[in-house]
Formats: structure tokens, sequence, C-alpha cells
């Protein structure tokens, strides 16, 4: 009995050791994240491109593939180039919502819509890895800025795809 | 019936002056436990340059036209910082210059002096389920020989998560701030934008100085004419 309870023990602490490794290495040293631009037609707020350029930025932190996150602008060292990438896009489609349709009718009717077109290219050649298109939809009785919030997520879900599929740096 | 009018107004004005001393009372103040301390956690080291270069700041200037510059956050009793954005800018920036041993001693021994107008320092409004910490100052670049100048432009953003009690919700508001504060100093020390203006301001240094150079008319960049508050350098 006893030898089966130390057996179970030493298979529990097996299990669960390689979570407390160390974290695996960042497949890239760099990534840029630019604000993203509005098409014609695209009616918000210069504050939303912020807001959106702030939580890609802070989604990007939390995925852990990147040595660093910098800033738009930000001067890169000629040898990081190969393994540095750059994230950019544009937002093509922006309804605003029908909070009436989404009250009286429900199950997403009259919900805000957000479509972004996203590019993600390596800095060294500018090469596009992946062109992820993002389309998120909230109710429109939360801010609009909550689209910004899934669409950040989203197109670094899309991105992770990418780099797995890629097989990351090279 | 005008008695009854008048009586009617005597009590309904006493009423009202005593609602209206208990909104101004609901204004948060800025107590020891809402302050928060805002500084670098460690200095950002500025890009280097072709050359060795010193950098002197002369002004930093808010021009957010916030009347409360120092209240970022309004509802729960308030949170304040304890110095004004312009002090904070000007001390993370020298922090940031002296640790690479590029702030000039004074004005004269300078080869550009930085001016700095800060459009915004604090939070800005989020989906409200986040905070949303930004910084976003102008910096006037100017060549101390030639008086030559040029505008960069650098923000920094931060998101943090919001929290329910006070002490947690004040921790991340500090932290938030903080970190925009940084991310917009290492936006403009490691820019792009303020090597392009060093490039193409810098003049060898042997060059004198044309005679009668004049510094430009307008120095001051695009902005919010507002709530001025310059910090003289000590």
């Amino acid at each position: 009995m006893r030898l089966i309870r130390m057996i179970v023990l030493l298979a529990f602490f097996l299990a669960v050791l390689p979570g407390f490794g160390k974290d695996k290495e960042a497949q890239f040293k760099s990534v840029e994240a630019k604000h993203f631009t509005r098409a014609e037609g695209v009616e918000l707020s210069p504050e939303f491109t912020d807001y959106l350029y702030a939580e890609l930025r802070a989604e990007l932190t939390k995925a852990k593939l990147f040595g660093q996150v910098i800033g738009e602008g930000e001067v890169v060292d000629a040898a990081d180039a190969p393994s540095s990438i750059i994230i950019e896009g544009t937002v093509t489609e922006y309804k605003k919502g029908n909070v009436a349709k989404d009250v009286l009718i429900g199950f997403t009717a009259g919900w805000r819509s957000l479509k972004l077109d996203t590019t993600i290219k390596r800095r060294s050649d500018q090469s596009v890895m992946a062109s992820p298109q993002v389309h998120v939809r909230a109710s429109p009785r939360w801010k609009d800025k909550v689209l910004a919030k899934q669409a950040a997520h989203q197109i670094v879900n899309d991105l992770k795809k990418a780099l797995k599929d890629s097989g990351g740096a090279k | 019936m005008v008695s009854r009018v008048l009586g009617f107004g005597t009590v309904i004005l006493p009423v009202l002056s005593v609602l209206c001393a208990l909104a101004v009372a609901d204004d948060p103040k800025p107590t020891p436990e809402n302050t928060i301390h805002i500084e670098l956690s460690e200095p950002v080291k500025p890009q280097t340059f072709a050359r060795t270069l010193k950098f002197f700041v002369t002004d930093v200037t808010d021009r957010s036209g916030n009347a409360q510059p120092m209240m970022v956050y309004k509802p729960r009793k308030g949170v304040f910082l304890d110095r004004t954005p312009a002090e904070i800018t000007r001390e993370g920036l020298t922090k940031c210059l002296e640790s690479a041993s590029t702030l000039a001693a004074d004005r004269e021994s300078a080869d550009f002096l930085l001016t700095v107008y800060i459009f915004r320092f604090g939070l800005s409004d989020s989906s409200g389920m986040d905070f949303f910490g930004k910084v976003e100052f102008a910096v006037v670049v100017k060549n101390a020989k030639t008086g030559k100048s040029q505008q960069v432009s650098a923000a920094g953003t931060s998101i943090a998560g919001v929290a329910i009690l006070k002490k947690n919700l004040q921790k991340n508001v500090q932290d938030d701030i903080n970190k925009a504060f940084g991310d917009a100093l290492r936006n403009l020390l490691r820019g792009e934008k303020l090597r392009d203006a060093i490039t193409a301001l810098d003049v060898p240094p042997d060059a004198k100085a044309p005679e009668g150079t004049a510094p430009p008319a307008s120095e001051k960049p695009v902005g919010a004419t507002t709530g001025e508050e310059p910090v003289k350098n000590s």
C-alpha cells in the first residue's frame, strides 16, 4: 500500500515537473506593432486606434513569443532585424450596431462589427509572413473599445498560428 | 400668495445651498493614502549617435489643458500624483540622459537643447475592463550652435487590469502610468524620429555658426495652448 502511494506521488511530481521548468526561449528578438490606419469611411476616433495599439502590445507581451515588444518607430539593430517582425494593418470596416435591435431581437442582432486587415512581416526583407483578416463583434451596449480588445487578442492568436505553421524564426 | 412663494423660496434656498456644499465636498482631495509616486524603475538607455552628444533639458511645459494635472483617477476618492507631470517628466528624462553620460552640466556646454511639451500624462478612456495609461509629449530639439530646431513627438501606452480593492486599484494605476511613462521615454530616446532630427540638425564640432543666424521664430509645437505650466531648470 505504501509502495503504491509512493509511486502515485512520484508519478504526480514527474507530471508536474515540466511546469516548473524555465519559460521556453522567445522565438523572435523583437516585434513592433504599428498604429492601424483607417480606411476611407470608417468612423472611428484616433483614440480607438491608440487603444487598439496599446491592447495589441499588451497581448504580444502576454504571448511570450518575443524577447521585446518595441514601440512604433524605435530603432532596431541591423543584426537583430532578421529575427524581428512588424505588425501593421488597416481598419477596413466598422459598423456601430443598433441598441434597439440588440434589446428587442437579441441573438447578436444589431451588434457592433469591426473588420481589420493585418500584415505580419519580417523586418529584414519585408517579406509577408501572414496576413490574417480579423472580424470581431460585440454588443452595442458595451463600449466600442471592447472590440479593440477582442481584435488584439485574435490578431495575436492568428500570429501564433502563422508562426507555428511557418516554423518560427529562421 | 406672494408670501407663500417667498416662504417656499426661503425653505428651498438653504436646502439647495447645503446640497451644493455636499457636492463640493465629494470632490476628491489628495491625501498620503491616495497619492502615488511615479518614477522610472530603471533608466532608458538612449540610442548612440555618430559622435558623442550632450543634451540639456531647458523647459518642461504642461500643455494638457488639464485643470487638475495631478488627479489621475477621480472615482473612489481619487488617485493623485505626488508631483506635477512636468516635474516627473523632467526628472525621468534627466535620469535617462545621465545614465548614458549624455546630460550636459549646463546650457552652454550642451550640443542640443530639449524643450518638452506634455500633451497627456495619466489614464485615458478604456474599454472599462482595464486601465489605459497614456503619456504623450513633443520635444523641440534645438541645436545650441546653429539655433535650428525640429520637433519630435513621442508616446507611451500601457494596459493594466482593474481591481476591486482600493489598494490594488492604486497599485495598478501606478504600474500603468509608470509603464506608459517609461514607454514614452523609450519611444523618444530610442526612436527613429530623434535619430533623424539629430542627423538633420547636427553639425561637425569645428564648424562655426553663420553670422547673424537667428533662431527660428516658431519653435513651439502645435497643440493645446491652455494650462501652461513651465518648470524652470534648477
